[in-house]
């Protein structure tokens, strides 16, 4: 039974005590500040993850042993039918890529042997050996190409579509051949040997896709044009040493790709994984050389999915670790998140550290509520003293600035949460009015190279924060109202 | 014969100042008879207060009993000792003691809220508010109803602390030096309005005085001295 003198009692020393509104206010910022900045933070974290996993395999077979072929773990993987639906062989390698250029008027050419530090159209790059024909079955490569132009559209750049992974040959499409009029304009303006005629052109150079933020590094490139890639091995000179060597081989621009994952996007080139082996020194018309493979990448079957997908990785890994040398290191065969693992706890890790120091915030407006109604329970201990003799019970008295600090929690989470969706739901009309207006962007849209700055806000965090604001409220306002509840009668009375 | 309204029975009172222990009351026997006046004298420092704050179960007896209508209370859990002190008595001190954010209304109305919950209150406040107002006309405020402590002179404050303590019709009314801050014409005024009030209702009243003359209005009077009863 609550007694009616208690929230009475409490309305009014409330409304007569104006500093009661500075935990109001405090409570209200906090609540606001949580809920826009991790809105804009869940938001950042949304996109983010949702690129990375667009960027990437459902599972990846990684960690084989050196020199593993793809056909042995490509059967291993396809003999567990009821999981695997579709796999595809991938090589990493690091290298550069370097744009060949026309000669002009003494003008030297860049000889692929030669790193050319003076321009920065070259670059190191992860090279991504792919197989053209199986890689859209695992992964969303024909998405990137797509979504490639709209990047550039968006920044005032026009670029073309490539269309390598249209091609309806097969032969072509394997090694992503340029349409043929194309490589030979190329060749044409780089000076190179050309047919007289375009249509007497065979495109010859296999295609090597640039992640489209590389465009800094390579401004001018145009389907078809040369490029060199170069990568280094340093085998023994035999005389206990070992020797650079450097191996190249001419590709043709092909195109840009978008996959969203900003890391992805500007380190990496894809290309044949043919064209790569044999960069490595793997000859495809031996008969004995390996398919070589550094990672597999694996579609489950749609029905595999949640709680299945941890046993089906277990599955795939004992399957294809028999078919490996026997004494090798476990392979392993790892979901997105794994696969992005320390750039994903990253993420979370910071996402945690802000969530601290927005609580931090949410834990000085509770000071400031303890702070208000301690101070008001010292002053009013002559009041408490009179409440007592009138035959209030220490429990009512104590209600009395319980229900005072809870209704300044309360009203301050309303108003937190109030303006607090309102911010995030008007959140870029504000950012645009500000940057019109003042020229000062709030948040800004380039941080994560979006557009809009993106919010996610859910229904289940703004309960969260309304319920632990009030909760905190009720807690710190709990100490005083003991103190009040604690209090003497005589003591009180006497109290000067 | 019915019991009487309040009673000490050897009631003592010891205050623990470091490892020293102060008697101040050492054995008390009163008892206040209902319509019954009763006036405490005795010099600053004799206990005559805290005898008083004993019988309101304001505070705790070191030894002794308290009872009320014949029952001993001072033993009960201490939530239903507000409620019995809620029922039985009424205080009056001497420097008002009002909450300076209610009205006099407010403050008069308070003594209903005590005991009662925030649901029945919503059922009963148009009844107690009129009770509050005719007390409030018959200590001579009916114009002052809204009034604020501070927008009322010492006496008008008394009267209020006098409606106050009597709205919940308690049985007896425990007045500690109720005109020990006012002047004497107002004092005059005070003590003949809680003598009206007395008479009107069979009041038993309990009054801490250093006023002789007042003192001599009561039906009997008890002096004090170190802690015990002299006459």
């Amino acid at each position: 039974m609550i007694a009616a003198f208690s929230p009475f009692l409490a309305l009014r020393y409330l409304l007569t005590r104006r500093i009661n509104l500075l935990g109001v206010l405090g409570v209200m910022f906090a609540v606001w500040a949580i809920l826009l900045v991790d809105s804009v933070f869940a938001g950042f974290v949304t996109t983010i993850r949702s690129d990375v996993r667009n960027s990437t395999t459902q599972l990846l077979v990684t960690d084989l042993p050196h020199d593993t072929g793809y056909d042995a773990v490509r059967l291993a993987l396809e003999a567990e039918r009821d999981l695997v639906a579709a796999t595809a062989p991938r090589l990493r390698h690091h290298g550069m890529f370097q744009p060949r250029r026309a000669p002009r008027g003494g003008e030297r050419r860049v000889e692929s042997s030669q790193v050319d530090f003076d321009h920065t159209e070259n670059g190191f790059a992860i090279l991504l050996g792919i197989d053209p024909l199986r890689e859209p079955e695992v992964s969303g490569v024909r998405g990137w190409i797509d979504r490639a132009p709209t990047e550039f559209a968006e920044r005032g750049i026009d670029r073309p579509r490539a269309t390598v992974f249209d091609e309806s040959d097969p032969h072509r499409r394997e090694r992503l051949l340029v349409p043929d009029a194309a490589e030979w304009l190329a060749r044409k303006r780089a000076g190179l040997p050309i047919e007289p005629h375009s249509e007497d052109h065979r495109s010859a150079w296999p295609g090597a896709l640039l992640g489209w933020r590389r465009i800094r590094h390579a401004p001018q490139l145009n389907p078809g044009d040369p490029l060199d890639v170069v990568v280094a091995s340093f085998p023994s000179d035999g005389k206990g040493g070992a020797s650079l060597h450097t191996h190249s081989i001419p590709l043709a621009f092909a195109g840009w790709f978008a996959s969203g994952h900003r890391m992805f996007d500007e380190t990496t080139v894809l290309l044949p994984i043919e064209t790569l082996r044999t960069l490595l020194g793997h000859d495809p018309m031996d008969d004995g050389a390996i398919d070589l493979v550094t990672d597999v990448a694996v579609r489950l079957r749609d029905e595999v999915a949640g709680s299945g997908l941890v046993a089906a990785q277990q599955r795939l890994q004992a399957a294809v670790q028999k078919v490996l040398p026997q004494g090798s290191k476990p392979c392993l065969v790892v979901d997105w998140e794994q696969q992005n693992e320390v750039f994903l706890s990253a993420v979370a890790h910071e996402q945690g550290m802000m969530q601290f120091v927005l609580f931090v915030v949410m834990l000085v407006a509770a000071f400031v509520i303890y702070a208000t109604l301690h101070m008001m329970v010292t002053q009013k201990i002559k009041d408490i003293g009179i409440l007592s003799a009138l035959g209030g019970s220490p429990r009512a008295i104590g209600t009395v600035f319980l229900l005072g600090g809870v209704t300044i929690g309360t009203i301050g989470t309303l108003l937190g949460l109030g303006t607090g969706i309102v911010s995030a739901l008007y959140l870029n009309d504000a950012n645009d009015w500000f940057y019109a207006t003042f020229g000062l962007e709030l948040f800004p849209r380039r941080l994560f190279d979006l557009p809009r700055v993106p919010c996610d806000l859910s229904p289940s965090w703004i309960a969260k924060v309304g319920i632990g604001a009030l909760l905190l409220a009720l807690v710190v306002a709990w100490l005083p109202a003991r103190k009040a509840a604690r209090l003497h009668p005589v003591t009180a009375l006497s109290h000067e | 014969m019915s019991p009487p309204v309040l009673q000490a029975k050897a009631l003592a009172k010891s205050y623990r100042l470091g490892k020293n222990e102060i008697p101040v009351l050492r054995g008390i026997d009163l008892s206040l008879a209902a319509g019954e006046t009763v006036a405490l004298l005795g010099a600053s420092g004799a206990g005559k207060s805290t005898l008083l704050h004993l019988l309101g179960l304001l505070d705790a007896p070191t030894a002794g009993e308290v009872h009320y209508d014949g029952e001993r209370v001072d033993q009960r859990p201490v939530g239903q000792r507000a409620t019995l002190r809620h029922r039985q008595v009424g205080f009056v001190f001497q420097f008002y003691h009002l909450i300076p954010e209610l009205t006099a209304l407010q403050n008069v109305l308070l003594a209903h809220m005590m005991a009662t919950s925030v649901w029945s209150w919503w059922g009963r406040r148009k009844r107690c508010r009129a009770e509050a107002q005719a007390l409030l006309e018959q200590v001579g405020l009916g114009e002052r109803l809204h009034h604020r402590p501070n927008e009322l002179s010492g006496g008008e404050r008394q009267r209020v602390a006098i409606a106050r303590a009597l709205l919940a019709q308690p049985k007896a009314v425990l007045a500690d030096e109720p005109t020990g801050n006012l002047d004497s014409n107002t004092a005059r005024d005070v003590v003949d309005l809680m003598f009206s009030i007395q008479r009107q209702r069979g009041l038993a009243f309990l009054l801490v005085t250093h006023d002789e003359k007042l003192a001599q209005r009561c039906h009997r009077v008890v002096r004090m001295q170190d802690g015990v009863v002299v006459s």
